[in-house]
């Protein structure tokens, strides 16, 4: 056991470190990778994915599988690296609301990086902003009478994870997910499980526009990544909030914001939400990883 | 260590013998080296880029982007004064921080 955690001990502080690494020097000296960006098609260079994956020499904890190549041993490096790095060129160090041209640039590669399209305005409709500062929710009362004690379903692991963030005194903005447990299907159970509140009342023009919106916002997916490290969750909107005087953007359940990794001290932090297009209902809720 | 300019001026054999000594499998220790070696890369490459202008930083990325070595050294040494030095400085600093988590992880109270 000791020897496993001495493994674990390094390769996790090393890991940090290095996703601390690139995403700096992505930010330091944005100006020259966005030039090598620009002018790859005279240097086969395809993006700073392409610079980074020919020059970074080393591997990342979740790909530890090694590969020959050209005779050379290289190994495989965890895609998250790579949108980190890209990221980092592409949101401002000040949270504040995306220029229109900054969101269609992180949507292609949202879009790219996770292989679901993402965008800040969908069928004409958009949020105040696609930048913010998130914050924790509660849990949801899925049906009427749904309390902390049944909340979980007997699965005792999620319930000493989440227990303590404990239920919103009232409903979302949608009311209950279902009429009864009986009723409550596994949609139910993830839409109240990846959940997030957001800003409705502050999109353009909502107050002339009211009975639109709430039809295009019920339950309507997003994908909310974390910037800093990768992180991304599916998840639907099931709120409004929170208030502007809070200082916050949007907030997240409990599992959101586990997966996450983002809260800081003051339980926020910066995350990007986009919209998901899925006229099929294809996109399963919950943790999304990078494409290879 | 997978070769890039700076490898003749950057050793990192006291890592590999520190790593060496721990007890771990053989893929956990080719991990941790993987790692160690990024950490170094991108220490280095942050350490070259911050001595250089804007225009010189676009030359620097490209010759490095397209592995010219030779280029990339007449470059630096025509921008930046004692620029192995710096490197060389750069890479010991990140050993040391390196060397100092091997013996925090030896002596840390691991919990179950």
């Amino acid at each position: 056991m000791q020897k496993n955690n001495n493994y674990k001990f390094l390769a996790d502080k090393w890991t940090r470190r290095h996703q601390y690494a690139t995403q700096e020097i992505a930010k330091k000296h944005k100006k020259s990778f966005q030039w090598l960006s620009d002018n790859s098609k005279q240097l086969a260079v395809g993006s700073l994915s392409g610079l980074l994956l020919l020059t970074n020499p080393g591997s990342s904890p979740s790909a530890q599988v090694d590969v020959k190549v050209a005779s050379q041993q290289v190994q495989k490096i965890d895609p998250k690296t790579f949108l980190i790095a890209d990221l980092a060129t592409a949101v401002p160090d000040e949270v504040r609301p995306l220029s229109a041209e900054e969101e269609a640039k992180i949507g292609e590669l949202l879009t790219k990086g996770y292989g679901i399209k993402a965008s800040a305005e969908l069928e004409g409709k958009r949020l105040n902003r696609s930048y913010g500062l998130i914050g924790a929710e509660q849990h949801l009362a899925r049906y009427p009478g749904d309390t902390m004690d049944t909340h979980f379903d007997g699965n005792s692991e999620d319930s000493s994870k989440y227990y303590s963030s404990g239920m919103a005194p009232g409903l979302g903005a949608w009311g209950y997910f279902t009429t009864s447990r009986a009723a409550m299907t596994e949609e139910d159970v993830m839409r109240e499980k990846y959940y997030l509140a957001v800003q409705t009342f502050l999109s353009p023009d909502f107050n002339n526009r009211v009975a639109e919106y709430r039809d295009f916002y019920k339950f309507r997916k997003m994908l909310v990544v974390n910037p800093h490290n990768g992180k991304a969750v599916v998840a639907v909107i099931g709120d409004a909030g929170p208030a502007e005087w809070t200082g916050k953007h949007l907030g997240g359940s409990p599992e959101v914001m586990k997966h996450l990794e983002r809260v800081d001290g003051r339980a926020r932090g910066p995350v990007l939400y986009f919209f998901l297009d899925d006229p099929d209902d294809t996109i399963p809720l919950g943790p999304v990883e990078p494409f290879q | 260590m997978k070769k890039h300019f700076y490898t003749s001026v950057v050793e990192t054999s006291s890592i590999s013998l520190a790593i060496a000594d721990m007890d771990m499998s053989n893929e956990e220790r080719k991990h941790l080296l993987g790692l160690v070696e990024n950490n170094l890369h991108h220490a280095i490459l942050d350490a070259v880029l911050s001595e250089l202008s804007d225009k010189d930083k676009e030359e620097f990325v490209k010759l490095f982007a397209e592995g010219e070595d030779e280029k990339v050294w007449k470059l630096l040494r025509g921008r930046v004064e004692n620029i192995e030095d710096k490197i060389k400085n750069t890479a010991e600093a990140l050993k040391r921080e390196l060397h100092k988590d091997i013996e925090d992880s030896k002596n840390k109270k691991h919990v179950k």
